[in-house]
C-alpha cells in the first residue's frame, strides 16, 4: 500500500467519523440517522470489498470465471432470511393476522414488477453494472458511474411519469404476497433455505479457490471471500430492518428525480397508491437528510475508503463511444427500480429475505433480461 | 428481617404512591416505568407511522393500529363495538383494568383511541402524559418483543351516541348557538387562508370555520415537552376563548383525530361536557348547505 492510498483513506475515514458525529439522531420517523450512516458505511465497505455486484457475479458465472459471487449472494439471502425470521418471531408472532410486517420490502406481485426487473436487468448488462455497484464504483474512480447514474435520475423521471398508466392497468389489482402468511414463519423458512441451498449447492459446483495470501493481503488487498461478503450482508440487512428500516438504494434517487420533477412541473401531481406501496418509496423530499440518503453517502464515502485503502483507486474515464449505452443502461435501470418499487437490493435482496414473492419475480425477470442483453451484445 | 420490613414498607410506600399517581385521566413516564409490571394495567400503543411499534415500545404494551383497528376501512366511522372489545381481550383488558394509551405525534391517535373507548364506554382509560416522545426523550427502556397477554374479558357498551357529534349536531349548535365548538387547527386553515396544511391530500372543497367556532390550537393546551398544561393553566385558557364549561362543547379538526387531544383535555382533565366531532373539515368543508365563514375568502378552484 502507498503512503499516498494510506493518508487518503486516513482522510476519508476522519471525514465519515466527522459526518457520522455531526448527523441529527433521529429524523422525523425517528429512525437513528447516525445508525443509518454507519451501516451504509459497512455495506459499501463490503461491497467494494467483496465485489458483491449482482450483474458482474452473473456474468462471471455465464462466462465461466467461477461461480463465487452468485454464491455470496445466495449466502446474503439465507442469513439474511434467519434475521429477518428471528425478528419477524418477536413482533409479528402470528404470521396469520392479516398484517404484513412493517416496513418489509412486500411489494405487489405484479407483471409490473416483472416487466420493471426485466428492463432493470437489461439495464445493467448495458451499463455495466446494477446500481448498488454504481455506487461503490463511484468509489473507485469510475466515471462512466456517474453518467449510468445520472441516467438512472432520468430514467426515474420517465417511471414517474409512466406510472399513473401503469398503476390502473396492473399494479392497483395485484397484491402482495408474503410466504409465512399462508405457511407460517418456520414453514417458510425451511422452504426458503432449502430452495437457497439447492440453488447454493448447484452455485458451487463452478467454485474456484483464492491462492493463499497472508491476512494483511486477504483482507485488504484482494477481493473477500464470498461466505464473508454474504455473511455480513445478511448481517447488515437485519440489524438495518431491526433498527432503521430494510436496506435499499434508491429510495433517495428516486426521491431527488420526483422532488426535482415535480418542482420543473414535468411530473404528474398524484402518483396514484405509490406512498401506500411497500418498497422503497419515492417520497417528495422534504427534509434534506433522509435515512436512505445517509445510507448511500456512507455506503459512497465508505467504499471510496476502502478502494484507497486497497489499491483499487482508479479514476477512469469512458470511452466515448461507451457513453450512450451506459446512458441507456442507466435509464433503463431507473426505470425497473421505480415501476418495480426498489432493485437489486431493495426487492431482490430485501424482498426475499422478508418473504415475499416480489423478491424472487424480480430476480427471475432480471436475470432473464439481464441475460437477454449479454446476449444481444456479445453479437453486436 | 429489617430487610424484610423495609422491603415491605417500599412496597406498600409504592403501592400508595401507584394508586395516588394514577388516580387522574393522566399518568408520567416514570410512574408507568415504576408500575409495569403491576396488576390491573394494561398499556396500549397507537402509533401512526409503521414500524415505531415494533422497533421499540414500552415494555409489555400492545399495538393497536389507527388505520385499521380504530376505524372502519371501509365506511367513515369508528370501529365497531365487537372491533374493540376483540382489541381490548387480546390486549388482556377486563373490566376492572387500566388501560393506559400512548403513541407518536404528540398522542393524537392515542387521544382518538382514549375518545372512541369513551364512546364504548370503557371505564379507567388514561393517557401517558407526554407520549411517546417524552418517553423516549427521557431516555426510558423500550422493548421489541410482541407481548402474548392472557385474553381478556371485558365487554364493551353500546356506542354512546352523546359522547360525539354528528354534523347535524354541528350544524344545529352553530344555527342555535346550543353548544360552544372549538376549532382547533392552525389559525390559517381557521381563517381560511389555506383548505389543508401542506401535504395532506384529504382536504375538502370550501375554506374556512363552523360559522360561530372559535380558534384554539391543539398545541395551546401542551407544554414544550408535550404534556399537558395543568389543569389551572388549561381552565384559564380556553376561558379566555370564551369558553368556562357552563355549555356543552364540540370540538373539530381536520380527520378528528388532533381534536381528540383537545377533547381529553377538556373532557378528562376539566370534566366539561364535550363531544368530538370526527367527521370534522373533511366532512363539514364538503358538506352542502351548512353554515360556513371565511375570513380570508380563499376560493377553491380545484387546483
Amino acid at each position: 500500500m502507498t503512503t499516498r492510498n494510506a493518508f487518503a483513506a486516513a482522510l476519508l475515514a476522519a471525514l465519515f467519523c466527522s459526518i457520522f458525529l455531526l448527523l441529527p439522531q433521529r429524523d422525523a420517523l425517528g429512525r437513528p440517522l447516525p445508525l443509518s450512516f454507519l451501516l451504509g458505511g459497512a455495506f459499501g465497505v463490503v461491497l467494494q470489498r467483496g465485489r458483491f455486484c449482482f450483474w458482474c457475479n452473473w456474468r462471471d458465472l455465464l462466462e465461466g470465471r467461477g461461480s463465487n459471487g452468485v454464491a455470496a449472494i445466495l449466502i446474503a439471502l439465507m442469513v439474511g432470511s434467519l434475521g429477518y425470521a428471528a425478528i419477524y418471531g418477536a413482533w409479528l408472532p402470528n404470521p396469520s393476522s392479516g398484517r404484513l410486517p412493517p416496513d418489509a420490502h412486500i411489494g405487489p406481485a405484479s407483471l409490473t414488477l416483472a416487466l420493471g426487473a426485466a428492463a432493470f436487468g437489461l439495464g445493467m448488462a448495458l451499463s455495466g453494472s446494477c446500481i448498488s455497484a454504481h455506487l461503490y464504483r463511484l468509489g473507485e474512480g469510475s466515471a462512466g458511474s456517474v453518467i449510468s447514474l445520472a441516467g438512472a435520475l432520468l430514467g426515474f423521471g420517465l417511471g414517474f411519469v409512466s406510472w399513473n398508466t401503469l398503476y390502473l392497468w396492473d399494479v392497483q389489482s395485484s397484491r402482495p404476497v408474503w410466504f409465512p402468511a399462508s405457511i407460517g414463519h418456520g414453514g417458510w423458512l425451511a422452504v426458503q433455505l432449502a430452495a437457497l441451498a439447492a440453488l447454493l449447492s448447484w452455485a458451487m459446483r463452478g467454485w474456484q479457490s483464492a491462492p493463499a495470501a497472508s491476512p494483511w493481503e486477504a483482507v485488504f488487498r484482494r477481493r473477500w471471500p464470498a461466505p464473508v461478503s454474504g455473511i455480513l450482508t445478511g448481517l447488515i440487512a437485519t440489524i438495518a430492518y431491526l433498527r432503521v428500516g430494510p436496506l435499499g438504494v434508491t429510495a433517495e434517487l428516486g426521491s431527488i428525480a420526483r422532488t426535482t420533477g415535480t418542482w420543473a412541473g414535468l411530473l404528474p401531481e398524484g402518483l396514484m397508491g405509490l406512498d401506500g406501496l411497500a418498497g422503497c418509496a419515492t417520497v417528495v423530499k422534504e427534509a434534506i437528510l433522509s435515512r436512505n440518503g445517509v445510507f448511500v453517502a456512507g455506503l459512497v464515502l465508505a467504499s471510496f475508503a476502502s478502494a484507497r485503502l486497497a489499491g483499487d483507486w482508479a479514476p477512469t474515464l469512458p470511452p466515448r463511444a461507451a457513453i450512450p449505452r451506459l446512458l441507456i443502461g442507466g435509464v433503463l435501470m431507473g426505470w425497473g427500480a421505480m415501476v418495480g418499487l426498489g432493485c437489486t437490493v431493495g426487492v431482490i435482496l430485501s424482498g426475499t429475505m422478508a418473504g415475499s414473492l416480489s423478491g424472487p419475480i424480480f430476480a427471475a425477470a432480471c436475470i432473464a433480461g439481464a441475460t437477454g442483453g449479454w446476449l444481444v451484445m456479445r453479437r453486436l | 428481617m429489617i430487610r424484610i420490613l423495609l422491603t415491605s414498607a417500599a412496597t406498600a410506600l409504592t403501592l400508595s404512591h401507584a394508586a395516588l399517581a394514577s388516580d387522574g385521566p393522566l399518568v408520567t413516564a416514570e410512574w408507568l416505568e415504576q408500575n409495569l409490571d403491576a396488576e390491573g394495567i394494561s398499556v396500549i400503543e397507537v402509533s401512526v407511522n409503521p414500524g415505531v411499534y415494533e422497533r421499540g415500545h414500552i415494555p409489555g404494551a400492545t399495538n393497536v393500529v389507527w388505520h385499521t383497528d380504530l376505524v372502519d376501512p371501509v365506511r367513515r366511522d369508528i370501529a365497531s363495538g365487537e372491533r374493540i372489545q376483540e382489541l381490548l381481550r387480546a390486549a388482556g383488558v377486563n373490566e376492572d383494568t387500566t388501560v393506559i394509551l400512548y403513541g407518536d405525534t404528540n398522542n393524537w391517535f392515542a387521544a382518538w383511541g382514549a375518545w372512541v373507548l369513551d364512546v364504548y364506554g370503557v371505564q379507567n382509560v388514561k393517557l401517558l402524559d407526554g407520549g411517546r416522545k417524552l418517553w423516549e426523550a427521557e431516555g426510558r427502556a423500550l422493548d421489541t418483543a410482541a407481548p402474548a397477554h392472557p385474553e381478556g374479558a371485558i365487554t364493551v357498551a353500546d356506542a354512546d351516541a352523546t359522547k360525539r357529534a354528528f354534523i347535524a349536531d354541528v350544524v344545529a349548535a352553530s344555527e342555535g348557538g346550543s353548544a360552544d365548538i372549538i376549532d382547533i387547527r392552525s389559525a390559517d386553515e381557521f381563517s381560511g387562508k389555506i383548505i389543508a396544511p401542506e401535504g395532506f391530500k384529504e382536504t375538502a372543497i370550501r375554506a374556512g370555520h363552523v360559522t360561530g367556532a372559535i380558534n384554539v390550537p391543539w398545541g395551546q393546551a401542551v407544554q414544550e415537552d408535550g404534556r399537558f398544561k395543568s389543569p389551572e393553566a388549561l381552565k384559564a385558557l380556553y376561558a379566555e376563548a370564551g369558553v368556562d364549561g357552563s355549555r356543552p362543547i364540540i370540538t373539530y379538526c381536520r380527520i378528528g383525530e388532533r381534536s381528540s387531544h383537545t377533547w381529553f383535555a377538556l373532557s378528562k382533565i376539566l370534566g366539561y361536557d364535550v363531544r368530538n366531532y370526527d367527521g370534522s373539515w373533511t366532512e363539514y368543508g364538503n358538506a352542502v348547505g351548512v353554515p360556513v365563514t371565511n375570513v380570508a375568502g380563499l376560493v377553491w378552484t380545484g387546483q
